[in-house]
Order: C-alpha cells, then sequence, then structure tokens
C-alpha cells in the first residue's frame, strides 16, 4: 500500500544527515540517491519502495493503548488509522519542538528546556494542555527531588517499611502509625519498586543514615516482597 | 511530614506505567525537527509524553465524533483527516492527512454544514 508521506517529514530527510532515515528493502547499505545526502541538490521525491522507518514514531502499540481509552469498548480501528495517528503525533512534536527551538534561538540559548516546550504549545494554541503538563512536570520534579535527597531516601523506606512490614517494630514516628491512610500507596510504591526502587537500598546501605533507619534494616529484610 | 501519593501522580499517574511514551524516541524526534536543534533537557521529553498522550487523546476523541457522525463503528483514517481540517489547531496535520489517494477536499461531514 503507498502511504503518503508527511510534507514535513520529507523536508527534514532531505536535510538529515542521519543514515537511518531512509531505507531501501533490500539492501540496507545502498548509497542510492534515496539517501538524505546534505550535499546533493534536492532530491526527487521519495521512491515508492522506501521502508516506513519505525524509529521515526512513537511505538504503535502505545499509541494504540491510549487511543483506546477514548473509544468505546466495540469501536475498531482500522491499520491507516493508526498508522496516520502515529505520524501526527512525531508531527506534533516536530511542530512544538520548532517552535521551541526558535524561542531559544532568538534568546541565544543552546537547550529546548520544558519551559520552552510549554510556551510553544501556548503559542500555537495548545493552552488546555499547559495546566495539566504543567501539573504533570511539577510532579516529576517533586519526585525526582525525593529521590536525590538522603531524607527523601529515608523517606521512601520509611514509608515501604510501613508497606511491607508485620516482622517487629521499625520505631517510626507517631505521623505514620495506624491513622496513616496507606491503603492507596501500595500500588504507587509496587511501580516504584518496578521503577527501580532496589536502587535506593542500595544507596541507603551505603550511605550514613539514620540510626532509625539502620535498626530497621537489621530487623527485617525490605526485598523479602520483591524476591 | 509529606503526604502520601509523592509518586502518585508520576508513577502511576492513575494509569499503568511510569512514562507511557518512550522517552529516548521522543527525543530523537525532537533533534530531527531541525538541523539546529542542538541540545534538550532531561525534562523536555517528559512532558512531551504527557503531550503526546493527551493529543492522542484529543485526536482519537474528534475522529471519532466524526466516524459516529457517519454511522461507523471502525475508525478510518479519512475520519481522522476530517477532524483535522475542522479543527484550527490541527493545520500543521493537513498535509500528512492528505495524500495522492484522497486529494484535499471537504468531509463530507462538513459539506453537509455549508449546505444547509
Amino acid at each position: 500500500m503507498e502511504r503518503g508521506v508527511g510534507f514535513h517529514r520529507y523536508r527534514r530527510h532531505a536535510k538529515s544527515s542521519s543514515a537511518s532515515t531512509m531505507v531501501l528493502p533490500n539492501d540496507s547499505n545502498n548509497n542510492t540517491t534515496c539517501n538524505g545526502d546534505q550535499q546533493a541538490p534536492p532530491p526527487p521525491p521519495p521512491p515508492p519502495c522506501m521502508v516506513r522507518e519505525q524509529d521515526q514514531y512513537m511505538p504503535i502499540a502505545n499509541v494504540i493503548r491510549i487511543m483506546r481509552r477514548i473509544l468505546p469498548s466495540h469501536a475498531k480501528i482500522s491499520d491507516d488509522a493508526k498508522e496516520t495517528i502515529q505520524e501526527c503525533v512525531s508531527e506534533y512534536i516536530s511542530f512544538i519542538t520548532g517552535e521551541a527551538n526558535e524561542r531559544c534561538q532568538r534568546e541565544q540559548r543552546k537547550t529546548v528546556t520544558a519551559e520552552d516546550v510549554l510556551w510553544a504549545m501556548g503559542k500555537l494554541g495548545f493552552d488546555d494542555y499547559i495546566e495539566p503538563l504543567t501539573v504533570y512536570l511539577n510532579r516529576y520534579r517533586e519526585a525526582e527531588n525525593e529521590r536525590n535527597t538522603s531524607h527523601g531516601d529515608q523517606l521512601l523506606f520509611l514509608k515501604r517499611g510501613m508497606e511491607i512490614n508485620h516482622h517487629g517494630p521499625i520505631g517510626m514516628p507517631p505521623p505514620y502509625g495506624s491513622g496513616y491512610p496507606m491503603g492507596h500507596f501500595s500500588g504507587m510504591l509496587d511501580a516504584a519498586a518496578a521503577m527501580g526502587g532496589g536502587g535506593y537500598y542500595r544507596d541507603l546501605a551505603g550511605s550514613g543514615a539514620s540510626s532509625t533507619a539502620q535498626n530497621a534494616l537489621a530487623s527485617f529484610d525490605p526485598f523479602v516482597q520483591f524476591k | 511530614m509529606r503526604q502520601a501519593g509523592i509518586y502518585s501522580g508520576v508513577v502511576s499517574g492513575g494509569r499503568s506505567g511510569p512514562h507511557l511514551l518512550p522517552l529516548a524516541r521522543i527525543k530523537k524526534i525532537m533533534k530531527k525537527s531541525g538541523d539546529d536543534v542542538k541540545m534538550v533537557s532531561g525534562e523536555a521529553p517528559i512532558v512531551f509524553s504527557k503531550a503526546c498522550e493527551l493529543f492522542i487523546e484529543e485526536l482519537t476523541q474528534r475522529s471519532w465524533t466524526v466516524a459516529m457522525q457517519r454511522k461507523k463503528k471502525t475508525l478510518h483514517k479519512e475520519d481522522v483527516a476530517s477532524a483535522v481540517l475542522a479543527t484550527d489547531i490541527l493545520d500543521f496535520l493537513v498535509n500528512l492527512v492528505s495524500d495522492s489517494n484522497n486529494p484535499l477536499d471537504l468531509a463530507p461531514v462538513e459539506r453537509e454544514t455549508l449546505v444547509s
């Protein structure tokens, strides 16, 4: 099936020096005019044999998963709709990034930041996204700060202790007692563990943890649930 | 004392995983958006991972609305194309959704609106 190629993406291919942009099906080392060569004169339109490079798109399974959140369960999605939306996402990223990058250049900065991205979205009409994205970004930053400070490590560790531990006393301060709402937290911790919670324990073991944490370490094995 | 659920918005966000879309891939696409995109902060792909979710949701919602108006149960590319044409902020996608097989044309949905 011949597929239309986005205008913008074609232009980027023409400028790009990356070897991965255009591939012929039978010979991946073939340096024909299909290659995006910066020195060559403007190349002819991409030949029908061009293979769709997957690494310039979001993985289609992820795209479909997000689509299914919106669609009713009986809805079906044609393959061309899936691919079209997949292409639209990449085009969206390029579109916003282009605007953000122009702003960086005007202000003589080299790095495109999260703020630049948010600004570009506002400028290009995606204002509705700004608030939820700002909330998301702030939560991410909070979580990073928690991870990066030793206080955060202890805090996380103590909370894990509450979650896993029924082996014995930890010596936790009163706020973490029985009145503390922990029900919904377990899911989060499991996910955090999957994400790399093991790293916290390595750090904690190596760092100068407080005596509270160390006593807790001695009394039970925090990994028992995760082995 | 900090509240529980510090990780909630980021790690699960009520959903399946930390980031639904791969950050490295996002960064690659950002860098390809222009020759002069040199450096990208670590947080920018993270903003995009969420933004792309919102974008996919919005585009899907609009496209599905068109499909429903056409009394269809399957979402097709032409439904996406119609949604793009009907939405100002999606103008940047107009060339992408139209190709030589489907020359740029008003969707039947819009035509009906104009006639009536």
